[in-house]
């Protein structure tokens, strides 16, 4: 499957959704002044992922596949986003897709580490919690 | 810091950096300091969002948007002010008064209907915003309608933050 990479900018995060390198990571700023726009793609190449298990060879889904999320900060809009994004993870891991989900999050701020089991409730999926001491 | 004009796009940098840019919020702790930048945002979101769907072509009074942020003493006062219909007021009041009496863990409930409900579209306004604001403010949301002529009216609120 191809790459997706983003770039990130001022307002938007950066994206790597690499299965190659086995390396799948957002971090940064999430505030795009069209949060459709920009992460449609994400979850389009999402879908696809999670359809293509179905493919390929069953040894393929116990090859441990981590996600990190290093949000600095993501307004409300991006939120909805964020979610669907672990709504389609969560679908993925209940299939027996060996899926890890790490949200990092700094020391001192438990709003983050908050929002994080928020998203991980609401999505039924499970995440660990990183800290990055700052 | 105080800034009153119309909010494009571009204008959110730069009110953005001016923020950042104040001693006031760079001698903040870290989460004070990002709650009070999130409710920034989420306050500036919602002045482009609604600039946005209003056109001020045919408009007898027209009221540029407004955001400041003031120093109290051990807290942050965000104003944010624009131009609503008048028949939007309703559903506002409604939706002010709701956040502002729930507790936390209600307000987390209220978040959780409201973002699957809305997930895949975008929002007009008020919505998942204005409860994240609510969870994250340290006191109720205080909010005014001043009327400007028949169908519009200027809507402000205000937002405390403890240092």
């Amino acid at each position: 499957m191809e790459k997706l990479i983003i770039e990130h900018m001022l307002n938007s995060p950066g994206v790597i959704l690499d299965p190659e390198k086995g390396k799948y990571e957002f971090s940064g700023e999430s505030r795009p002044e069209n949060a459709r726009n920009f992460y449609m793609p994400v979850l389009e190449w999402l879908e696809k992922f999670a359809a293509d298990f179905s493919k390929q060879d069953p040894s393929n889904r116990t090859i441990p596949r981590e996600f990190q999320f290093n949000f600095e900060y993501f307004n409300s809009t991006s939120a909805k986003y964020i979610l669907d994004i672990f709504k389609i993870l969560s679908n993925v891991h209940s299939q027996g897709i060996n899926i890890q989900v790490k949200w990092l999050y700094e020391a001192d701020d438990e709003d983050m580490l908050e929002v994080g089991m928020e998203m991980s409730r609401m999505s039924k999926l499970p995440f660990e919690y990183v800290k990055i001491e700052v | 810091m105080d800034f009153e004009g119309s909010i494009s796009f571009k204008t959110i940098e730069r009110l953005l950096n001016k923020l950042r840019s104040t001693p006031e919020f760079q001698g903040l702790r870290k989460p004070a300091k990002k709650r009070l930048y999130g409710i920034f945002v989420e306050s500036v979101d919602n002045i482009y969002k609604y600039t946005a769907r209003i056109s001020t072509d045919n408009l007898s009074k027209i009221k540029n948007p407004m955001i400041s942020v003031k120093k109290l003493e051990n807290a942050f006062l965000i104003t944010a002010g624009n131009m609503v219909p008048n028949d939007d007021i309703g559903e506002l009041r409604f939706k002010l008064d709701r956040v502002n009496q729930l507790d936390n863990e209600a307000l987390k409930t209220l978040y959780e209907d409201v973002i699957n409900q809305e997930s895949g579209s975008d929002d007009k306004g008020a919505g998942l915003g204005l409860i994240t604001m609510a969870l994250r403010a340290d006191k109720e949301i205080n909010y005014s309608f001043t009327s400007l002529d028949k169908d519009y009216s200027f809507f402000e609120i205000q937002i405390t933050i403890n240092e």
